[in-house]
């Protein structure tokens, strides 16, 4: 199929091509606020990333204060990272691709900006809890449970507001994107309270609550990064190369089997653990069976792509969306074997976890958001980014930093894993094997670092407008004088 | 411990069941009758299929500021 050979949807009048353009102004405040804030906890997450790196290899390194030790320091980076910069940039971008899709205002002007300033309020509240000591130990849950009534507020707006649009939806078709927004925003609220429940009062305890955690946590990434960053991909990646996905049948099938096997896998954290065989075997099955709809994204976005691979050159977008997209099939892979028993044995408890973990939500959700940002903010602002240079910056340090991160600890991790299942091996000998590796972390942690401080600085500009004006908030500068186009980007 | 698993995997069942209850709605509703033009449905008459429409930013933005 070329684009070509594809007729033009029906004409639209021109009261609808102003509702567009209208579109992403209804959504200026509201995403603004979500995506700045954003940024700003990416930075706080980043420099508590790097003092928990840094603790891994050099102990000592400020380690007098007790706020500082790595057992508050790298829950607080978890939480920032996880309810700062991804849930603020995900609802950011949730809320504009519904207005897209339904081709509808974003409602709750004054709303959307005051959850907003709740939402940082309970994150700030959360990791200074943390650093102080009062976490609740719960991994992906840290966050004192005084706050769920606060984030459960601003998620009932966003519920509201996601109804509201889509019933009064002028488009006539359910497009893919909006399905897996559905199932973020219905999925999510459903895990977060089950999990408070059933984490925070007696129904719980001991080994059990390990079965809640997981299933609570592995659903998070699994129920709402995921389709997030997903319907962005089947989003950007059609628009930004102007051609429809290759085959909407398989990205139905694509989410239809995620929305029915995903929310069994997250036992498989608990592999050797002691729980009953039964419980695991079939966090086992679902993980597996999760081969399915990463395999038909895999596909379908790939030949998607065929042929305008050559765009990558000159659309930050597509570049970032596009990593992000290949990094969640790495991942979905990964994680489908990891899953299996006697892969597991050899991974679990090593470093080669993290470096899953961080190929999901940094590799694939990360990156998809900075796409997402790079498309959405000048829309809202009417401002064109005002440096490709620093773009590229952007770009290089954080896509060969996340490489670096992942080869040095899966490689480190599985080394790990094989010495600590032989027992002949003394533990300490094991330790000092892992310390060059948690250094080429570090690394990779100052780069992306580097990475985030250039686009934070991108952000600032765009919000003071610093960039070239935009006449029209959806039609971009070179677009409208071909002529003009960076390095031979005309086709 | 027993019922608390059970209740943990009722509410994993409750999850599958809004999926499986969503996807029949969505048929009986048509949407996957016209896949061709539900793929279509994100372009309009001014981003066009065949649109580009993101690149970098040109190198001296600054000389097109608005006045």
């Amino acid at each position: 199929m070329t684009s070509a050979s594809q007729p033009l949807p029906p004409a639209q009048d021109e009261r609808e091509r102003l509702t567009r353009i209208q579109i992403d102004r209804s959504c200026r405040q509201t995403v603004v606020w979500y995506y700045s804030s954003a940024v700003f906890w990416l930075l706080v997450g980043s420099a508590l990333a790097l003092l928990a790196s840094i603790k891994m290899h050099s102990p000592g390194f400020l380690a007098g204060w007790e706020w500082l030790t790595f057992g508050r320091v790298r829950p607080a980076h978890l939480a920032a990272m996880i309810y700062g910069w991804g849930s603020m940039a995900g609802v950011g971008t949730l809320l504009w691709l519904q207005a897209r899709l339904t081709r509808n205002r974003l409602p709750f002007p004054t709303l959307f900006p005051a959850t907003a300033i709740i939402w940082n309020l309970t994150v700030a509240f959360g990791v200074v809890a943390i650093l102080a000591g009062y976490s609740t130990s719960i991994e992906w849950i840290e966050i004192p449970p005084s706050t769920a009534i606060l984030f459960g507020f601003c998620i009932a707006v966003i519920i509201a507001a996601s109804i509201r649009m889509f019933r009064s939806r002028e488009s006539r078709h359910t497009y893919v994107s909006q399905w897996y927004l559905f199932g973020a925003i219905f999925w999510f609220p459903l895990l977060y309270v089950s999990a408070q429940i059933f984490l925070h009062t007696p129904a719980a305890a001991g080994a059990v609550k390990a079965a809640a955690n997981w299933w609570f946590a592995h659903n998070v990434l699994g129920l709402w990064f995921t389709p997030i960053g997903l319907a962005t991909v089947y989003y950007l990646i059609p628009k930004v190369i102007g051609r429809p996905v290759h085959s909407y049948h398989l990205s139905l099938l694509g989410f239809w089997t995620l929305a029915i096997f995903y929310n069994w896998a997250g036992t498989h954290h608990l592999i050797g653990g002691p729980l009953p065989a039964w419980l695991i075997t079939v966090g086992i099955v679902g993980s597996v069976m999760m081969f399915i709809p990463v395999v038909t994204v895999a596909v379908n976005h790939h030949l998607t792509m065929v042929g305008h691979f050559h765009h990558l050159r000159h659309s930050p977008t597509l570049r970032f969306v596009v990593y992000g997209a290949m990094c969640y099939t790495a991942v979905s892979f990964q994680g489908s074997l990891q899953s299996l028993r006697s892969v597991n044995e050899i991974s679990h408890f090593t470093h080669y976890t993290i470096a899953h973990a961080h190929l999901g939500v940094y590799a694939f959700f990360t990156m998809v958001m900075f796409g997402a940002i790079y498309y959405v903010a000048p829309r809202l602002l009417n401002a064109e980014w005002h440096s490709a240079g620093w773009i590229r910056v952007h770009f290089w340090t954080t896509a060969v930093g996340m490489a670096l991160y992942w080869l040095g600890l899966t490689w480190a991790g599985w080394e790990q894993g094989r010495m600590m299942n032989d027992p002949r091996i003394p533990f300490l000998d094991i330790v000092r094997f892992t310390v060059p590796w948690l250094w080429s972390r570090s690394a990779a942690g100052v780069l992306m670092t580097i990475g985030h401080i250039s686009f934070a600085w991108l952000f600032w500009n765009m919000l003071r407008r610093r960039g070239a004006w935009l006449p029209g908030p959806t039609l971009l500068f070179w677009k409208r004088s071909p002529e003009s186009l960076p390095e031979g980007a005309a086709e | 411990m027993a019922a608390f698993y059970l209740a943990l995997w009722g509410l994993a069942a409750v999850l599958g069941a809004t999926a499986i209850a969503a996807l029949v709605w969505s048929i009986r509703r048509g949407e996957f009758d016209n896949l061709r033009e539900a793929a279509l449905s994100i372009f309009d008459e001014d981003e066009p299929p065949g649109a580009i429409t993101d690149a970098f930013p040109a190198r001296h933005p600054r000389s097109s500021r608005r006045p």
